[in-house]
């Protein structure tokens, strides 16, 4: 079976540019994989920071807000909530946030959950933060 | 068939008006059937009518490229309804993009540079472009420039598709003989056309 050669429509410079692009678009892949996972977990009660963790440390933390306890579960790199006292749930059907600018967000609950920073770097440093 | 060489001027001058009116025409009608087509990915879109953007600069040179392009972004939106509509702007932008770069690396390398070179680099150009515009416009998350690698991915195999469809059509096009004329100025001296 012959095979369909398209190479022969290109012009040497063509080729040679070819390979430059397809280098270029592998290497943003890369970038964007290394970026990939954020840092911390930064929850804010009624657009207060309350609290701050590094995303690489499993826990499970209780946030009280005006209707109750919600509970947050940070494990293997990504943060969820798994119980809310909220009366839709749509906070913990968000699923869970890994990458550097997703929210968790319980309206009612006035809680947001939001993952900040780079998973290299100095952002990676410390370890636990309670204000 | 003689003519003297003031005619000749003339009638070259039509033909390229009536060939850039037929590359618009053509480019519009795909535009629309690339509406059509079902698209199993939302944003994914070959952008066929490129191919007449690239011909028209192949052979009538960049302003015919710019001509082509903007006249099928325009009147293309005007036919599906969606002039001035976000969708619009990103088409716009991209397209500025696009062109932009196109014409560049074709007055760059213009005796290099083939019909793929271009459409890869225009393609390249046309995803930044519509992702630099939904950033202003729409969504001022930085998250949106995760989408650049896969859109680049897509603009790499696109451009080939384009540039390779451009080349066909290019090649058929200069066995006419209404490219008589323009086949030989980019041939050269070597072989210069004869009012015969």
């Amino acid at each position: 079976m012959k095979i369909f050669s398209w190479t022969k429509h290109l012009t040497s410079f063509d080729r040679r540019l070819l390979v430059i692009v397809a280098v270029l678009v592998a290497l943003s892949f890369s970038i964007l994989l290394r970026q990939s996972s954020g840092a911390r977990v930064v929850v804010s009660i009624d657009d207060r920071t309350v609290f701050v963790a590094p995303l690489a440390k499993d826990q499970k933390v209780e946030l009280v807000g005006p209707l109750g306890k919600t509970v947050l579960q940070v494990e293997n790199g990504a943060a969820r909530i798994i119980s809310s006292p909220c009366p839709h749930k749509v906070c913990m059907r968000m699923g869970d946030a890994r990458h550097s600018g997703d929210l968790l967000a319980c309206v009612p609950n006035k809680i947001v959950v939001s993952i900040e920073g780079d998973s290299i770097g100095e952002d990676a440093e410390y370890d636990f933060i309670q204000r | 068939m003689t003519s003297s060489s003031g005619d000749s001027e003339d009638l070259e001058q039509v033909r390229r008006r009536v060939f850039l009116a037929l590359f618009v025409a053509l480019a519009v009608a795909l535009h629309a059937v690339e509406f059509l087509l079902p698209n199993p990915l939302p944003w994914f879109r070959i952008g066929l009518a490129n191919i007449l953007a690239l011909t028209a600069l192949f052979s009538y040179g960049i302003q015919a490229l710019w001509i082509v392009s903007l006249s099928r972004i325009f009147i293309g939106s005007l036919l599906l309804g969606s002039l001035f509509s976000p969708g619009f702007l990103l088409s716009l932008g991209g397209g500025l993009f696009a062109n932009s770069i196109m014409s560049l690396s074709y007055k760059l390398w213009q005796n290099r540079i083939g019909p793929i070179g271009v459409s890869v680099l225009g393609a390249l150009g046309h995803v930044t472009g519509q992702l630099v515009i939904a950033w202003l416009v729409v969504i001022r998350h930085p998250s949106i420039w995760m989408l650049l690698p896969f859109f680049l991915l897509i603009a790499l195999i696109s451009g080939i598709i384009n540039g390779l469809a451009a080349d066909y059509l290019l090649t058929s096009l200069y066995k006419h003989p209404a490219f008589l004329k323009l086949r030989a100025s980019k041939a050269g001296a070597e072989e210069t056309y004869s009012e015969a």
